[in-house]
């Protein structure tokens, strides 16, 4: 037992923050929950969260078809949690990956329109492929354009993921509409969906994104590709010391997250969506943000945030109809778990966590994105 | 005792910290009126803890602190103000976005009717306070546009505006030029003479001699000495800061200078300003040899280090590393060439705090054969990693509770012996090294000095930059004076008596 | 201590996962999911549920509600009420037709109306799309405008072109001005996006600078834009989809009308005829005939323009005849 805990006292240690932050964010929106059933036709009922939220567990893990709609949720959000946590391990914050993934998944729907009578081993591939190096060359721009000449990567992936919009409206209008439908769209993918592993949804594209995770873990802790990419996000001023190019390293690293975005887009097009309209919306590409922070950056993090925000999304709707409550309910809790993450003096407070002795660089990176005039490490003072 | 009054008294004050280290062992200090007392102790050895329980910021679990001579318990920073204390920290407070005397009223903010900030009545005291102490401060100018010795002062300002008559200083001098710690002195005295008592918290010998009344001497959290200036010298106080007979002369011994190793030629550059900061640099290194490069800070040495290392490109000139042109070569290049560097900023080029020493002790070699194989060197192999981290660390006696904790954790001393041990490889041909013993205790200085005459020894070509002027004396075999840009002297060990180094340090020419 | 609790509190949670399980009312299950948004979104999603609900009660039936936030959950969602085996579903918008084609082909047994879907052939016998004559919608507004303005200059900003819903109602628009006054100029501009009031706003001051008087916003969020600008400078603003006057309150100061689709009056009927009649399918449209669209009531008009209310219904029962073709 005690051999146990010190075992996990490391990993332990890192969580906990996330992990309370949860709960608190849990309770709090309980307090909402409750307050705000006083104003409706059912009255005022101080049980209701406890019932909405065990409709949230259940439609999320009670039964078969539960988990798989978990897991299908996560995967796009492993892909895209780990495209911002790569990010931010450089020093990045990469704000684009909704543009990313709507690039990504674009070429993938096209590439499988294309070949959607092939057989599935090869227009499947390839429209995965496609999607990812998509998202790769629109991860590019704006890494090459903050290594080059030092414009912010947010401000730019901001601007690029508007203008992804745009031009992805203008190509399914006036380039691959598909005939046939009375909205503008891209023809079926047919043979080049994702192969169903089981159940009625539960595809490929799950084992695809929890391999990504291991192996963005891998690349990070294990090579020396991922030292650079650390070392850059922790000091650069010491990464162009060791003879590092903290330049190469950047453009490197967005265009990283830009194939996982990318990715993120490929899976949730070959297996969820199966078309691409102007409109459709990319909360992947936010969520993955916060998926990111609660993960810490941190790979396997990263895939339990991503299973979280999953069970979210497919437990909302038993959580609606049986109870009424809304869904927004579920926007509160994630805005509140990053609330609390940012500002996690309000955690250690309640639950009397102690300081890290190290200072968490990705939440650094994110909030100090913010003001023009940050310092580098080292020149405060 | 002191023939003063004592104004402070802290007796038997014991802090204990989570794990067993004895911060504080039954420490008694003493403050007179009108006294400056210098706590001298190495890195480590609980000057900072006990000054921080002065301030409220830490509890002691056992001891009494008398203001005069009422016992009194301080909870808390508001406390220590309140009672006339005031600290200066090592690493400053000051918000930098905000004016002078913004920072100055921070949290006592003098307020008019209904709320309104009164900065002008504000401007107008802290002006005559400024003037009072002897130096001269624009209260509306930002804070970030000061020099770290304006900045000191400023925060000197602050605590004797919120009314201490116990001022602590941590470390004043770290961070300061000789001239600057000139300066900080000249305020300190006019402090004293106004009334105030001083703590002077240091770990340098000259300082502590040239300013203080009294000092006490604390090693390892007890109190092991307490001399008058008068009655002492360098050496004793080494000895009782360290524990045992410190050399605080280097032993330099003789140099065997071989073939020209390092040659810049004609080396001209730019600032991050982009003045031309380097105006036509010639100077070279021969195997075997020390070349110290003496000279105010600012006049060009930051500059000439990075571009022979490759962190800065040149304008125009050569660099050659044994007759071979380096100037476009890579920082990774020069390296894999035999050229190391020990940077003068430790924290912000030399390690990666927030990682643990093993990935600090193979930062600029972590891509090469054994730290890096498989996959064309791609995959990081942690035990020769881990093998390498633990033998320098045992060779160059970095004291850390095991090899898996933080640079950060380390102190200053420790840090800078990873830096050295990671650099200071057996296969070099040229070794730069910048500030090498910058905010090091005698101990540290001590061994590094060694370290550097020892590659010598071996043959390396060593380039040493240095604001100290005695280190370039004591180090060098040969002095080169910078200003502005220009090598404007060149000096045999023998023959460079620091006066004449120091006249032509300040103005660039040699007059008789 | 509040460690402990809030790991009891986490516990209990769990636990009551195991346990709840709320009943629901006997008779027909009716099911709505939204289109991407929020429920009260004042337009789409709010009216069709609206309609759902006063359909559940006018067939003794319960209405529950699953609101949608991204296109990947559509599937899923409709999904959700198949399992808890619903009899009617209603879904919204046309991004989600697909999704309900498919849903409707594999539970034969269950009736799918689709609001704003048209539907290809071959359409499965258990599924409805629910469309609206928009032309004739924007035909009456036109009317209104043609009649109130004061330049001869009348504007509409739309929020795609590339939407035949939102082009329909801007063409109807059009030739409802001029049959009034022939030599009314429109001034037509698509902003190409449904969610940025900031541009439709900047789009309304351009036309508004070019002297026109009356502004139509076909352009969901967008709209909002356009018709704060248009109160902004007191000139006359009208609606489409629902009833704006009512559902945009910062703008009700200068709406006049709306062109609406009667939204709550489709789903209602739609679920009252799957009751009445059994298994529906087809395109079913929503016109003038069956009260599915109209002009909302004249506001912020005194007096009301003489002859505006004969000319209004006058064309209503001319487009009821089939006397009159909004778009010729």
């Amino acid at each position: 037992m005690r051999r146990w805990r010190a075992r996990l006292a490391p990993t332990w240690s890192k969580a906990q923050v996330p992990v309370y932050s949860i709960v608190l964010a849990f309770a709090v929106a309980a307090v909402v929950v409750i307050v705000s059933s006083a104003f409706t036709a059912s009255g005022f009922d101080p049980l209701l969260p406890f019932a909405a939220y065990a409709r949230l567990f259940a439609g999320a893990f009670g039964s078969g078809n539960g988990v798989a709609n978990t897991l299908v949720a996560a995967a796009p959000l492993m892909f895209g949690g780990l495209a911002v946590g790569i990010g931010l391990k450089a020093g990045l914050f990469n704000i684009g990956v909704a543009g990313q993934f709507l690039v990504g998944a674009f070429a993938a729907a096209v590439t499988g329109a294309a070949l959607a009578a092939a057989p599935t081993i090869v227009g499947m591939p390839l429209a995965m492929l496609a999607g990812g190096l998509a998202g790769a060359a629109y991860g590019f721009i704006p890494g090459y354009l903050k290594a080059r000449t030092g414009a912010h990567e947010v401000v730019t992936t901001i601007m690029l993921n508007n203008a992804a919009a745009l031009l992805l409206t203008w190509a399914v209008n006036d380039l691959v509409r598909a005939p046939g439908f009375s909205f503008p769209r891209t023809a079926d993918i047919g043979q080049s969906a994702l192969p169903i592993l089981a159940g009625r949804n539960l595809h490929l594209g799950i084992a695809f994104a929890v391999a990504a995770v291991f192996v963005i873990r891998w690349i990070l802790v294990r090579t020396t590709l991922g030292f650079e990419i650390r070392t850059v996000g922790a000091n650069p001023s010491a990464a162009r010391y060791a003879g590092m190019r903290p330049i190469f390293i950047t453009a490197l690293t967005m265009t990283i997250s830009g194939l996982l975005a990318g990715l993120a887009g490929a899976i949730q097009m070959l297996g969820v969506i199966g078309f691409y309209a102007p409109g459709i919306t990319a909360s992947v590409g936010f969520d993955s943000i916060a998926v990111a922070l609660l993960g810490r950056s941190d790979p396997i993090g990263i895939l339990f945030a991503a299973l979280l925000f999953g069970a979210f999304r497919a437990g909302a709707p038993l959580m609606q109809i049986e109870t009424s409550v809304p869904i927004e309910v579920i926007d509160i809790i994630q805005a509140l778990v990053i609330l609390f993450l940012a500002a996690d003096l309000i955690v250690r407070r309640v639950f009397r966590v102690r300081a890290p002795k190290i200072e968490i660089v990705e939440l650094a990176t994110v909030t100090g994105s913010w003001g023009a005039g940050t310092p580098p490490p080292g020149t405060a003072g | 005792m002191s023939d003063k009054t004592s104004v402070l008294e802290m007796r038997g004050i014991t802090k204990r910290f989570p794990g067993g280290t004895l911060a504080n062992d039954a420490i008694d200090l003493e403050l007179g009126e009108r006294e400056i007392h210098a706590l001298l102790g190495e890195n480590g050895a609980g000057k900072t803890t006990l000054m921080n329980i002065l301030y409220g910021l830490v509890t002691p679990d056992e001891g009494e602190i008398r203001i005069d001579g009422t016992p009194v318990a301080i909870q808390g920073p508001a406390d220590a103000i309140a009672r006339g204390i005031g600290m200066v920290h090592q690493h400053f407070m000051l918000v930098p976005v905000l004016s002078v005397a913004e920072n100055v009223v921070l949290g006592q903010e003098i307020t008019g009717v209904g709320g309104v900030l009164d900065m002008r009545t504000a401007e107008r005291r802290i002006r005559e306070l400024a003037e009072r102490l002897g130096f001269s401060v624009d209260p509306g100018t930002r804070v970030n546009q000061l020099s770290l010795g304006q900045q000191q002062r400023v925060e000197i300002l602050k605590a004797i505006y919120r009314g201490a008559r116990i001022l602590v200083l941590d470390e004043p001098t770290a961070v300061l030029t000789p001239q600057e710690t000139r300066e900080i002195f000249g305020v300190l005295r006019r402090l004293r003479q106004d009334g105030t008592s001083i703590i002077f918290i240091s770990h340098k010998l000259d300082e502590v001699l040239e300013i203080a009344d009294r000092i006490t001497v604390i090693r390892r959290g007890k109190v092991v000495g307490s001399r008058k200036p008068a009655q002492t010298n360098k050496d004793e106080l080494a000895e009782l800061m360290v524990g045992r007979a410190v050399s605080l002369r280097v032993d330099r011994g003789q140099s065997h200078p071989g073939d020209v190793t390092l040659e810049v030629v004609g080396l001209r550059a730019l600032d991050d300003r982009r003045h031309e900061i380097l105006q036509g640099v010639d100077l070279n290194v021969r195997a075997g040899e020390i070349v110290g490069i003496a000279g105010v800070g600012g006049n060009g040495q930051d500059e000439l280090v990075e571009c022979v290392v490759g962190l800065r490109k040149p304008n125009a000139g050569a660099i050659r590393l044994a007759g071979r042109d380096i100037t476009r070569q890579s920082v990774e290049g020069r390296r894999d060439l035999g050229i190391a560097y020990v940077p003068a900023d430790r924290q912000r080029f030399g390690l990666v705090l927030p990682y643990l020493l093993p990935d600090n002790f193979v930062l600029t070699r972590y891509g090469e054969v054994p730290y890096a194989g498989g996959l064309g060197g791609f995959v990081r192999q942690d035990q020769p990693i881990r093998n390498e981290a633990g033998r320098l660390a045992k060779e160059f006696d970095v004291r850390a509770s095991s090899l898996d904790v933080a640079a950060s954790t380390l102190s200053g001393g420790n840090q800078q012996k990873v830096v050295v041990a990671r650099e200071f490889r057996h296969d070099l041909r040229v070794l730069v090294v910048d500030q090498p013993t910058r905010g090091l205790d005698v101990g540290s200085i001590e061994f590094i000095h060694k370290q550097v005459i020892e590659r010598r020894d071996a043959g390396v070509a060593v380039l040493l930059v240095s604001a100290e002027l005695d280190e370039v004396l004591d180090l060098s075999d040969r002095i080169l004076v910078m200003y502005r840009g220009r090598i404007v002297g060149t000096f045999a060990a023998a023959e460079a008596q620091r006066e004449k180094v120091g006249l032509l340090m300040a103005t660039g020419e040699a007059r008789t | 201590m509040k460690r402990l609790l809030a790991i009891c509190a986490a516990v209990g949670l769990v636990a009551a996962a195991c346990g709840v399980i709320p009943g629901t009312g006997s008779g027909l299950k009716i099911g709505l999911v939204t289109d991407i948004g929020q429920l009260e979104d004042k337009s789409f999603n709010e009216f069709s549920w609206k309609g759902v609900q006063d359909g559940a009660k006018a067939v003794g039936g319960t209405a529950q509600a699953i609101v949608t936030k991204d296109i990947a959950d559509y599937k899923q969602n409709i999904q959700q009420f198949v399992d808890q085996k619903y009899d009617v579903i209603v879904t919204v918008g046309f991004l989600i037709s697909t999704d309900t084609l498919n849903a409707a082909k594999a539970n034969p047994s269950i009736q799918f109306f689709g609001v704003d879907q048209f539907i290809p052939d071959p359409i499965p016998a258990n599924y409805q799309g629910l469309l609206f004559n928009e032309a004739q919608a924007g035909y009456l507004a036109g009317i209104v405008a043609g009649t109130i303005t004061k330049s001869g200059k009348i504007g509409a900003v739309g929020g795609r072109s590339d939407v035949p819903p939102v082009v329909n109602y801007i063409k109807g628009y059009e030739n409802g001005a001029k049959s009034v006054k022939s030599t009314v100029t429109v001034s037509i501009n698509y902003v190409e996006d449904f969610n940025a009031p900031d541009k439709g706003e900047a789009s309304a001051k351009t036309m508004i600078g070019q002297g026109v008087d009356v502004l139509f916003q076909v352009a969901g969020l967008t709209g909002a834009g356009v018709l704060r600008a248009a109160c902004n400078a007191k000139v006359y603003g009208i609606g489409v989809d629902v009833d704006q006057y009512l559902s945009l309150p910062d703008s009700a100061a200068c709406i006049i009308t709306s062109a609406e689709k009667h939204l709550q009056n489709a789903t209602r009927d739609g679920i009252k005829r799957f009751k009445d009649k059994g298994k529906q399918t087809g395109n079913f449209t929503n016109d003038a005939t069956n009260d599915g669209v109209g002009a909302s009531p004249i506001r912020n008009l005194n007096p009301v323009p003489a002859g505006l209310t004969d000319k209004l219904t006058q064309a209503t029962n001319d487009m009821k005849s089939g006397k009159l073709k909004p778009i010729p």
